[in-house]
């Protein structure tokens, strides 16, 4: 696997993606619509499924001495690990952001721990809806991005619109940290739980519908 | 010994199908696979890398079935489909290190040799290469890791004659060291230079898989005018027949050739390939 996961980094991610890491620090911003930070993260996935179709990708790492659910293995193992750096610098200028006192987010759900548990469930929506589809016809990786756009954007809505108009989310979760923070953690582990479990689903689904694949 | 072995290979789609394919390579022979687009030649080569899956069928590689030592047979044998066409703006150096890590028995000072011998740039890209140094670049991979059996799907196709005869060269001086290989092409030409074994696809089934040898020589090529009269007998026994640019041209089984009126003279490969497609779109 470990060969596989050095082929994806080496000859499959998108030069951009790294830059897209990076626009974590969007969260500088005083006020911004913050889950388009993680957007940005599927874009940068979304490339490079892109690009592996036009570089053939598949053909090559079937070519390998490899099990075909291995190729399915390692572009997931790839995605997760870009979501969780995604994350990781989200953390580091939200810390960053807390200690410039910059101020509450006007525009959106404020950069708290909350926000982490529900961008994680955006990234395993994501996961869910874009891989399954993909898998099922690597040569419209495009559909599979509209379609997981989609869903990912009504998804963003829903969440803004909460943060507004849900009680709830307006007077406990979007507020800075540390206040409400039983709550708060209680939505990061609940975070935690739906990317790990869509993530896995996508990812033992995936594997089926790849396998039953003619290509 | 028998590197690879196909038997009753099935795969149905909607308006084609693969009936009951069945063909053998044995060691440091090159067979060609031929036969007209569309006729199924990609979906075996494809079915035989699991890349496909076959309603039916068995297919083993030295012996072993491939359904239950994929990995081991992989190891053992190389793909490469007209030259490296994946990865076209990464350096080969980039590939190759990625490819090397997944064989243990990868060979790097025959790598190294390969690269001069074939002059190959390491700090290129694929798409900085021409098509003829894509294959050679491809081979290079593959015989690295010191591949017994060589699938290649259209190697020649885009090469100019010079590089096409470098290939073909290459491949026999393969065959001779005991690499096994099995290619497509649709330039029948080739393979009359090079390989031992055909096998003859039309729409999905074994037309034959033999001797090259024996093939091309069951056939003769019938120059006629029309001007000369021929008999119903013998005119049934011609096969394809065809406007040719001074009168008509057919097929004739060998066995026949004493009943020939006209004259007739050994057929080539492609030859015989059209005149049995024109006879099989007749019939």
């Amino acid at each position: 696997m470990k060969y596989l996961l050095c082929k994806e980094f080496r000859l499959v991610m998108h030069p951009v993606l790294p830059f897209f890491l990076l626009l974590s620090a969007m969260l500088l911003i005083p006020s911004y619509p913050f889950y388009v930070v993680f957007f940005y993260t599927l874009l940068g996935i979304f490339f490079s499924c892109l690009g592996g179709r036009e570089n053939h990708d598949i053909d090559f790492t079937l070519s390998l001495p490899i099990r075909k659910r291995s190729a399915v293995s390692a572009r997931f193992l790839f995605a997760v690990i870009v979501e969780m750096a995604q994350l990781l610098l989200a953390i580091v200028f939200m810390l960053l952001r807390n200690a410039l006192k910059i101020g509450p987010n006007l525009a959106g759900m404020d950069a708290n721990i909350a926000f982490l548990g529900l961008s994680l469930m955006l990234l395993g929506i994501f996961n869910a809806s874009f891989f399954r589809r993909y898998y099922a016809a690597p040569d419209k990786v495009g559909k599979a991005f509209v379609f997981s756009s989609i869903i990912g954007f009504l998804a963003i809505l829903l969440l803004e619109i909460g943060a507004h108009a849900l009680p709830f989310m307006r007077n406990t979760l979007d507020t800075p940290d540390p206040q409400f923070l039983p709550e708060k953690i209680l939505i990061l582990l609940l975070g935690i739980f739906c990317y790990a479990s869509l993530t896995f689903l996508s990812w033992r689904r995936s594997i089926k519908t790849f396998e039953q694949l003619d290509l | 010994m028998e590197i690879l072995s196909v038997q009753g290979l099935c795969k149905r789609y909607p308006g084609f199908a693969l009936d009951h394919v069945s063909f053998t390579l044995e060691k440091g022979r090159i067979m060609g696979l031929i036969g007209r687009n569309g006729a199924g030649k990609t979906t075996v080569l494809r079915s035989i890398q699991n890349l496909v899956h076959p309603d039916a069928g068995e297919i083993r590689y030295f012996s072993l079935p491939f359904s239950r030592h994929e990995l081991e047979i992989r190891q053992r044998i190389g793909f490469a489909a007209g030259g490296v066409d994946f990865y076209s703006k990464k350096k080969l150096k980039t590939i190759t290190a990625v490819t090397r890590k997944f064989y243990p028995g990868w060979d790097e000072n025959r790598y190294q040799d390969l690269l001069r011998r074939f002059a190959l740039d390491e700090k290129k890209t694929p798409d900085q290469l021409s098509a003829g140094m894509r294959v050679k670049y491809a081979l290079a991979l593959a015989l690295s890791h010191r591949a017994e059996l060589l699938i290649l799907d259209e190697p020649t196709s885009g090469l100019d004659p010079v590089s096409r005869d470098e290939l073909l060269t290459l491949l026999m001086e393969l065959a001779r060291e005991g690499v096994s290989i099995l290619f497509s092409t649709h330039i029948i030409s080739d393979l009359e230079k090079c390989a031992d074994d055909i096998t003859y696809i039309q729409t999905g089934k074994i037309f034959c898989s033999q001797p090259l040898s024996a093939f091309a020589g069951n056939y003769l090529l019938v120059e006629g005018d029309d001007a000369v009269p021929l008999s119903p007998e013998f005119s049934e026994k011609l096969l394809g027949k065809k406007i040719a640019k001074a009168g008509f041209t057919a097929l004739l089984e060998k066995e026949y050739a004493p009943l020939c009126p006209l004259p007739c003279r050994p057929a080539s490969l492609e030859e015989i390939m059209i005149h049995l497609e024109k006879e099989r779109e007749e019939a």
